[in-house]
């Protein structure tokens, strides 16, 4: 009989039949988060005297908040961080942490066949690998802690072929907010998204890992990507995967997950993604997006307009903004900064753009290729790893009625902020439009060249740092490159002072994670 | 087991779980407390709230509890002693957590939503599975046979616990075909 790759995964894991048309499948990796870990982590502890199945099948990872906002949010770093240590569980923290979706892969924790479930609904990122990764409540992960399995209702099966091939200017955010218009906010419940076709081919893992976080927008329990070479070369070298001849037998493995020839699937659509456009939300689901040179719909929901204060027939490139983020689980890897680089370079932001590598071995690689330097540059702020404005719940929270463009997965009323209004779209286009201040395509700032309105801060027009862009920061094997007074002088532009900081800063040492950086792949 | 109690009448599809209770919520580590953060990030939610301070039954329109996996959004309503929602749909994540926190995600479809929004009160039997209007009428549900255990019982993880022999004997059997060392453990701590 043949199968698809989501039934050679559920197959290899189920455990036992329930009724219902549920089963118990377990489940080989939990991520653990300070958020939704804690409360299952103390049920244990309180009933089930603090044993847990397979401390080693569990990585922690403080991402939320982190470095801690305050004391309840101290607290739940703390709780994951002693319980972690108390079990020998793997634990990322403050220096070497970052988005749990980002760290577990970028560390080698996720592969191909495996059953993966995290107390995050954007879990689902991780079927870009092969997996069968989904976001559960705190009490389901604490019973895969408890139990290393999940009851779950066996979902149906979608294949979405994606044909041809993407093309200069769109991404793979825009093929996600096309997959989530398409089947509309809910149209994938029940669903687990199987994605087939040529576009695949030339996608790396950072555009899979985008298109499937995504998956949970349509409702879908997950996306999945079958495993192919790049996939492979992907984990082949990472931390916690072997090396040499084992690395390889998983390899061979890894192959027969495949869909066969001739798998049903409970439903198919197909997407030609040659046509796709830069895509922007302009309601409060993912869903109601559209191409940016596009307006709002004729026939848009009146509770969305009404919270966006918009019309329709408003084209998008016409609604201002007062706020820009780049960051979250769904673009804040190596290549989704260098998107945002590569449109800020030369340029200045004219609204507060906030800049959020997706995990501190994300920021050390951005750093090596001067990517900060761009970001600062041109005005933006750059900060440490996490999942930062993306959720209002601390840094870069919107004020009511405030507009922001951002490239996470999350436009719901209040997502970042009470009354703060958020539009979805890539990188290159948040890029674009913190520099004109208005939803904005990457075209209209390569058409401009470096003649772009620029400096907003004070009325200056100059980039801040003239020197400063290429000074590698971090190299490989834990040692810092001296910071110069060259990169440094410029700093304190506003209000006239260029005095040095650091004018003796080549012993300024800049924290190793654990005495080696781990790969960026892409 | 009866649930009997007023509505709230929510008459919206797509009840996010931002809405239902916003992040900057999600700080502590209990499972309680919550109950007066619920629907606080919802444009009116506290307001309607106060209009209806007893209800224990909220009626809603499709995709309830879409969005995040946030339990919380379970939590704060148990604490604020609602027992059932009554929607067409629901997302997955909040319904398998609304059934392991005695709330019962109730699906009936949306021709039907009308009448129950307009309900003072309603009755309902989660053992026979049907809801009774205030005129008598009775509509009729369906509720996963096993997550209505953990429903009445409030069992999930002590059957999951009791599961654990099961499993264990299960991994030492395990087809390692597709995951030639998947019972190898060789996650190191990398810090």
């Amino acid at each position: 009989m043949p199968k698809s790759l989501f039934e050679k995964v559920w197959d290899a894991h189920e455990v036992e039949a329930l009724p219902g048309g549920n089963a118990l499948v377990f489940v080989d990796r939990v991520v653990a988060h300070e958020i939704t870990t804690p409360q299952g982590a103390l049920e244990i502890e309180r009933r089930y005297d603090d044993v847990l199945f397979d401390p080693k099948r569990i990585v922690a990872i403080n991402d939320h908040v982190s470095p801690a906002k305050d004391m309840e949010t101290a607290i739940q770093a703390k709780v994951l961080r002693d319980w972690a240590k108390r079990h020998g569980i793997a634990l990322y923290d403050i220096g070497s942490n970052g988005i749990c979706h980002v760290v577990a892969p970028e560390r080698g924790y996720v592969e191909p066949g495996m059953t993966l479930a995290c107390g995050d609904s954007h879990t689902c990122t991780l079927g870009a690998f092969g997996a069968f990764a989904l976001g559960v409540g705190s009490t389901a992960q604490g019973g895969a802690m408890l139990a290393q399995c999940l009851v779950l209702a066996r979902p149906k099966v979608m294949r979405i072929t994606l044909t041809g091939h993407l093309q200069q200017g769109a991404t793979a955010k825009d093929l996600a907010l096309t997959v989530v218009g398409t089947l509309g906010f809910k149209g994938g419940t029940g669903y687990v998204l199987e994605y087939a076709g040529e576009a695949l081919a030339s996608m790396s893992m950072d555009e899979r890992m985008t298109l499937c976080n995504m998956a949970i927008e349509a409702g879908a329990t997950t996306g999945m990507v079958p495993p192919d070479e790049t996939t492979f070369s992907y984990l082949r070298g990472r931390e916690n995967q072997p090396t040499g001849d084992a690395f390889e037998a998983k390899v061979d493995a890894w192959r027969a997950l495949r869909p066969d020839a001739g798998a049903a699937y409970d439903r198919e659509i197909a997407i030609d993604v040659s046509a796709l456009r830069p895509m922007v939300s302009w309601g409060t689901n993912p869903g109601e997006s559209v191409p940016i040179d596009g307006v709002v719909p004729a026939d848009a929901d009146a509770a969305s307009l009404r919270y966006m204060d918009l019309e329709p027939g408003r084209a998008l490139r016409t609604i201002e903004l007062d706020q820009a983020f780049i960051g979250s689980c769904t673009n804040s890897r190596i290549s989704d900064l260098r998107a945002a680089a590569e449109v800020l370079r030369g340029h200045t932001v004219s609204i507060p753009t906030i800049v959020t590598p997706g995990s501190q071995a994300v920021k050390r690689a951005a750093e090596r290729e001067g990517l900060h330097d761009v970001f600062q540059d041109a005005g933006a702020l750059w900060t440490h790893s996490s999942c930062g404005p993306c959720l209002g719940m601390s840094m870069g929270v919107l004020a009511p009625g405030a507009r922001c463009i951002s490239s996470t997965n999350r436009n719901f009323p209040g997502r970042m902020g009470t009354g703060g209004r958020v539009h979805l779209a890539s990188p290159a286009v948040v890029a674009a439009s913190a520099i004109l201040g208005r939803i904005a395509s990457p075209s209209e700032i390569f058409q401009h060249g470096a003649s772009a309105p620029l400096g907003a801060i004070g009325g200056h027009a100059a980039p801040i740092f003239q020197h400063g862009a290429s000074a590698p920061l971090g190299a490989i094997g834990g040692h810092a490159a001296p910071i110069s007074k060259e990169a440094s002088a410029p700093l304190g532009a506003i209000g006239g002072h260029a005095a040095p900081i650091f004018q003796h800063g080549a012993s300024a040492p800049l924290g190793a994670i654990g005495g080696h950086a781990a790969p960026i792949s892409e | 087991m009866n649930v009997r109690g007023n509505v709230l009448p929510l008459d919206r599809a797509n009840v996010d779980t931002d809405q239902i209770i916003p992040a900057h919520y999600l700080t502590g580590i209990e499972t309680t407390g919550l109950g007066k953060h619920l629907f606080t990030g919802m444009t009116g939610g506290p307001e309607l709230l106060a209009a209806h301070p007893d209800a224990s039954i909220v009626v809603a329109r499709e995709n309830f509890g879409c969005g995040s996996s946030r339990e919380h959004a379970a939590w704060s309503l148990a604490d604020r002693g609602f027992r059932a929602v009554i929607a067409p749909s629901f997302a997955r994540i909040f319904f398998e957590n609304a059934y392991n926190n005695g709330i019962a995600p109730i699906v009936i479809e949306d021709a039907h939503i009308a009448r129950l929004l307009e309900a003072k009160s309603l009755e309902i039997d989660l053992e026979a599975e049907a809801v009774t209007l205030p005129d008598g009428s009775t509509l009729r549900f369906e509720l996963d046979p096993l997550r209505k255990e953990f429903l009445l019982s409030g069992g999930y993880m002590a059957f999951l616990a009791r599961k654990r022999a099961a499993v264990r004997a299960w991994l030492e059997r395990r087809d390692s075909s597709v995951l030639p060392d998947a019972k190898e453990t060789r996650f190191s701590t990398s810090m």
